[in-house]
């Protein structure tokens, strides 16, 4: 018998992995018919179909991952209020009285002070922000211990290590926009943990994309700023669909 | 008809011992799962009701402030949120790594200093392995409670070693207020800690599983013991190598020193203990060891807080002294016995708990219905009677928990190792202790 060609062997090998972890079901068809049917059912899962003994308590572990994303609705929400009155500019001036200032200080006692209920909305953005990353790692600790990254789901783990790093940048380009003395402190930590990696070319060359500037002297403001709301949201939100997609394509992994 | 449709139905069974007649309620495949709606949207509605609440709670109550302003003429002392905490701390660790300066063939300076080697113990170190955690764990047991080196590992991972690097970020604070700490301690907490809260949950799920896992305990508790004893001689032994003077450690052999008495008293007390243990788990039963360690960790414990108010009570800066050494070296004088102690807990307990969630592990393969003597005698059980499947599927109508001889038959050839009789056992106890409870708390028969 002849040996199967390279090209065959490859395709066998490629298709092979891709098919045992996304199976080939029409999928577009099936959330079509879940969205269109009335009475609409969460599929069986693995513990119900084989009658398993399920680990109940356990449950409320797996809202972790939801609990996030209700979390980050509530951020977008209460991050768009905020962006009608945040201004992106840490340029250092001077008050009247000789204190040190910047337009995104002003901008956010305005917030603070002025803004109707501005200060709810800060609260509920500064909130919302804890306990999503709260959730998020407690949701990788869950499939961590649970044993949920396994065969046919590495993608997701993969997808979701990702997303736990948007999280945590998220949550650091957001307290370095105030413009207050934890913004400056945190930034300097930042820009000296990037100028550290060697060679010095590299190091000041990733300082400077994620920066703007090797020393903080408040031009970090706008670049994390645009990370803050456009990249970091664009990015945090495919992927956030796509690992979402695949629990639906993959099931979710159970306790039992 | 019907008749013969059943005759005809036992046959087949007959033919399949693991799968016998069904007590109980007809299996159908027809399971409908939980509606969307409204049972899960309702649910959904609840969680994400009562997570508002609390964040307008957060916001109202604990209004986040603004604080001062960036300040170029200020270097602010601020602690970053707590969840960059770890890296912080890892950062603040780094210090104790060499410093590596060279010139790579390309002819950049390359300079690996604390700040280097902190971005690395946070970025490869801590996160590659996360994100090739699938590709490296390549094993297909899920359970907790099976997986117990994966278990072990996330504790004194994710419970162990982040929250003592982050602890280790608070260090100057923790200095602050209690001076008698040392910070080589806190460092050696990122690293000493951990290992032992893994040797502990190791052990202890191993345990789960009903694995025998003394030999395991004495193994940890002898490690613990000649650690122990290692730095006791270390100390006593050693020629003093503090020419301040200020290390009782070293002071230990020259008398006459007020610090002297209680350190000597207290590292007594430790080695005691630590040769009780080992002792008690080298040399004795497991049912006596068990009370040997019981009775001595109770002693101990009260010896050590007499002795501590004995101290206080009479010479405060010599007690405090003490603190400050023993607190320099508590990752090992203190908690190697401590955690072998709970080791010990935990690998010498039976946890009946886990037995129906190990019982999920059947695949009805019927090797423990072939093998069981009460099927070939027991009327109620001569048309069958798959033990394990059908006692855990509720299935059982009484008959398979009180004919059971705890013979083990089914345990010795189970493919999984489900100790069926163990949990036979421990389900009947229930039954007693429930008729108990409704019998005045009289045990049936007595």
């Amino acid at each position: 018998m002849a040996r199967e060609s390279l090209i065959g062997r490859l395709n066998r090998k490629v298709f092979g992995y891709l098919v045992s972890r996304f199976p080939p079901a029409p999928w577009s068809d099936l959330t079509r018919r879940t969205v269109e049917t009335v009475q609409r059912q969460v599929p069986r899962s693995h513990a119900e179909k084989y009658e398993l003994k399920t680990i109940w308590y356990w449950y409320p572990l797996y809202c972790l991952g939801g609990i996030s994303f209700v979390a980050f609705i509530i951020l977008t929400i209460t991050g768009i209020l905020l962006g009608f009155y945040y201004i992106p500019d840490g340029t250092i001036g001077f008050t009247r009285t000789g204190d040190v200032t910047s337009p995104a200080f002003r901008s956010m006692n305005f917030i603070m002070n002025d803004v109707p209920f501005g200060f709810m909305i800060r609260g509920l953005h500064h909130w919302s922000a804890h306990v999503m990353i709260a959730a998020v790692f407690l949701h990788m600790m869950r499939v961590y211990f649970t044993g949920a990254y396994k065969k046919p789901r590495e993608l997701n783990w993969v997808l979701g290590v990702v997303l736990l790093l948007v999280t945590l940048f998220f949550g650091y380009s957001g307290y370095l926009l105030p413009a207050n003395d934890l913004s400056r402190g945190a930034a300097t930590i930042g820009i000296n943990m990037a100028k550290s990696v060697p060679p010095l070319w590299l190091g000041q060359f990733q300082t400077l994309v994620f920066f703007g500037e090797l020393d903080p002297t408040g031009f970090y403001i706008i670049r994390m700023y645009w990370f803050h709301v456009f990249i970091l949201p664009l990015v945090g939100t495919l992927l956030m669909v796509l690992h979402m997609a695949l629990v639906w394509i993959q099931g979710v992994a159970e306790p039992h | 008809m019907t008749l013969r449709m059943q005759s005809v139905k036992e046959g087949v069974y007959e033919e399949r011992p693991g799968f016998p007649t069904q007590y109980g309620p007809e299996r159908s495949d027809h399971q409908p799962g939980v509606p969307f709606w409204p049972h899960e949207v309702y649910r959904d509605l609840v969680i994400i009701f009562v997570l508002m609440a609390i964040l307008l709670f957060l916001s109202a109550a604990y209004t986040p402030e603004v604080g001062p302003p960036a300040n170029p003429a200020i270097q602010p002392f601020i602690v970053p949120d707590w969840y960059l905490l770890f890296s912080w701390g890892l950062l603040k660790l780094a210090d104790v790594l060499p410093t590596i300066v060279f010139t790579d063939p390309l002819g950049n300076l390359i300079n690996m200093d604390a700040a280097f080697w902190g971005n690395m113990l946070t970025f490869p170190l801590v996160l590659l392995p996360l994100l090739l955690l699938p590709f490296i764990d390549r094993g297909r047991e899920t359970r907790p409670a099976k997986a117990a080196f994966r278990t072990a590992f996330g504790v004194a991972f994710f419970l162990g070693f982040l929250f003592f690097a982050s602890l280790y970020a608070t260090n100057d604070r923790i200095l602050e207020s209690w001076p008698f700490i040392a910070d080589d301690a806190l460092k050696w907490m990122v690293i000493v800690p951990p290992v032992l809260i893994f040797f502990a949950t190791y052990v202890g799920v191993r345990r789960l599983g009903f694995r025998d896992m003394y030999w395991w305990n004495l193994l940890t508790i002898g490690a613990a013991f000649a650690l122990v004893l290692l730095m006791t001689l270390w100390a006593f032994a050693l020629v003093p190598w503090s020419i301040d003077g200020m290390d009782p450690i070293s002071r230990l052999g020259t008398s006459l020193n007020p610090g002297t008495l209680p350190l000597t008293t207290f590292m007594l007390i430790v080695i005691i203990f630590s040769a009780l243990l080992f002792y008690a788990t080298a040399m004795l039963k497991e049912k006596k060891a068990k009370e040997v360690v019981l009775a001595s960790s109770v002693i101990v414990f009260f010896a050590v807080v007499v002795f501590a108010k004995l101290f206080a009570d009479s010479n405060f800066p010599a007690t405090y002294a003490t603190l400050k050494t023993l607190m320099l070296y508590s990752n090992f004088f203190i908690a190697l016995p401590l955690f072998s102690l709970i080791t010990f807990y935990l690998g010498t307990r039976t946890p009946y708990s886990t037995y129906e969630y190990l019982l999920n592990e059947c695949y009805q393969c019927g090797k423990c219905h072939t093998v069981c003597p009460v099927t070939k005698v027991e009327d109620d059980a001569l048309g069958g009677l798959n033990l394990v499947y059908n006692t855990f599927k509720k299935q059982h109508d009484g008959v398979p928990l009180w004919t059971c001889l705890a013979c083990d038959a089914c345990s010795a050839v189970c493919p999984l190792d489900i100790k069926y009789s163990d949990y036979i056992l421990e389900e009947r106890s229930k039954v007693a202790t429930q008729g108990a409870a409704a019998n005045g708390g009289r045990r049936y028969g007595e």
